[in-house]
């Protein structure tokens, strides 16, 4: 008869970023089982948005689901709303909203590299990464006047517009970023020490990811093609420079470089964004009450975040569906971990970037 | 590997990147989102900002000659700006501060006095609707 030890991992640990329970079933020092728990912060949003707050008030809402992905949230919520009520956005609103989306994908993935670094024992690294992370948010600021619930984006365009002076500002700021992001790179390309940490290790194949399910840098990290940037034409990414990024070795390090070089890209695209922003009003008059269906998807950092809405022709929906990145994943993730070390285990979850706020809402 | 170890120590020598924060104020950038200001000279009491609200954070009390009081709850406002938006006199009845909101002590009472005061508002509104409905009966 094999023995087996069970060990859990959360719902509090010392290593763990977000409250998210696992429960490994270990033989000697390898995974052979594991069970995830999610739910330890549920708030009911969903259920908030259908009985306290109305249609036009759910962008701020939603906003603060999480904080690291405040304005995909509420920019999907607005893409779905806008659907209902037949409301056609301005080209030069989109840009604007491409902008901020852009800029959260750089922040969150350097949050992500941060902790991948930490939790593989890299304090020193972590704090560098973070530090570097504030020129983000300072041009966030500086755009949505908050630093992290940015309340940028509202049903028929955007809340403020850009100045030249953000322009220029923002192109100083990024001129800055691309130098210390490339020493970054080179740190996670060729150090040693850190590649026997990152190496072969928490790997999935292209099949499995298929399988399974993963999505954002989870997936791209094993090849799989999977980015809703590509997949829709709702935006115009094809004209701003959209490149798909693609790694083939789909562990650790792979993901650290899928997201080192998405990071660059976005750079790239926001500086053709600050290029040929169109001329036009940011804001659209919205009339009437939501009656009908609709979805909307979008590329969050993480991976695709998908929302359902149903109105009734009244100020309150009928029914608000979140459906976010990480809850998607849980199944690959769950696939990656059998097989590895018990050790290794920090540093595999924070590769994947769980976000626990916005899965448990 | 080289680049890394020299930058290490190179950091050393270098000013730490936080700042001194109490002693040294942080650097807001222009147009910060700040406090609600409110004068109600101008206001021309249409209740537009405590129906737009997400968080509930503007209450208007009626009282029985007609009259309305302005109350605006910093620690419950998201300074989302809708409330400004929505006004029909921007600018000069209702505005954005570039002031920061301070945390709230619990000597403040911030929700206590508050949730008095949305149930009082509630009441004084039926109140007023009651007594118009009675004087057009009249």
């Amino acid at each position: 008869m094999k023995k087996t030890i069970n060990i859990p991992y959360g719902s509090q640990h010392i290593a763990l970023l977000e409250p998210v329970r696992f429960q490994f079933e270990t033989q000697n020092e390898k995974i052979v089982g594991v069970k995830a728990d999610i739910g330890y912060v549920h708030r009911g949003i969903e259920k908030a948005c259908t009985s306290t707050f109305e249609y036009k008030q759910i962008p701020s809402v939603v906003a603060r689901v999480c904080g690291l992905c405040a304005i995909t949230h509420s920019l999907t919520y607005v893409m779905a709303v806008e659907q209902i009520i037949d409301v056609n956005v301005s080209e030069k609103a989109k840009y604007l909203r491409m902008l901020m989306v852009e800029l959260d994908r750089i922040h969150s993935h350097m949050l992500c590299l941060s902790h991948t670094a930490e939790n593989a024992g890299y304090e020193a690294l972590f704090m560098q990464i973070m530090a570097d992370r504030e020129i983000i948010m300072d041009i966030q600021e500086a755009i949505s006047g908050n630093r992290v619930q940015f309340d940028f984006v509202c049903i028929g365009g955007v809340n403020r517009d850009i100045t030249d002076e953000i322009v220029k500002f923002i192109i100083k700021s990024l001129n800055e970023l691309q130098p210390k992001i490339e020493d970054i790179f080179d740190m996670f390309e060729n150090n040693w020490s850190l590649s026997l940490k990152y190496k072969g290790i928490g790997a999935i194949t292209k099949e499995n990811a298929s399988i399974y399910n993963a999505l954002g840098p989870l997936a791209r990290a094993a090849g799989l093609e999977t980015d809703v940037r590509a997949e829709s034409d709702y935006y115009p990414y094809e004209k701003i420079g959209y490149k798909m990024i693609l790694e083939q070795t789909g562990d650790i390090y792979g993901r650290n470089r899928v997201r080192l070089r998405e990071i660059l890209s976005s750079i790239d695209m926001i500086k053709n964004i600050l290029c040929d922003i169109p001329e036009g009003n940011i804001i659209e008059k919205v009339k009437g009450k939501p009656n009908g269906e609709s979805v909307a998807r979008l590329e969050a950092p993480r991976g695709e975040i998908f929302y359902y809405l149903k109105g009734v022709k009244q100020a309150m929906l009928d029914r608000v569906r979140t459906k976010t990145p990480t809850f998607s994943g849980i199944p690959a993730m769950v696939e990656i971990f059998k097989g590895q070390e018990y050790g290794d285990v920090p540093a595999i979850l924070a590769s994947f970037d769980p976000c626990m706020s916005c899965t448990a809402k | 590997m080289i680049s890394a170890i020299t930058k290490a120590f190179s950091n050393l020598l270098k000013k730490p990147y936080t700042c001194n924060y109490p002693v040294t104020p942080v650097i807001k950038p222009k147009n910060y989102r700040g406090l609600i200001k409110f004068n109600d000279e101008y206001c021309i009491w249409c209740d537009k900002c405590e129906k737009v609200c997400p968080p509930n954070a503007i209450i208007f009390k009626q009282f029985e000659d007609g009259h309305k009081v302005y109350n605006y709850n910093p620690y419950l406002c998201i300074y989302c700006g809708d409330c400004i938006r929505a006004c029909p006199k921007t600018g000069d009845a209702l505005w954005q501060c570039e002031e920061k909101g301070l945390p709230s002590i619990s000597k403040d009472a911030p929700n206590d006095d508050w949730f008095i005061l949305e149930k009082e508002a509630k009441q004084s509104r039926e109140n007023y609707k009651a007594i118009k409905a009675a004087k057009k009966k009249s």
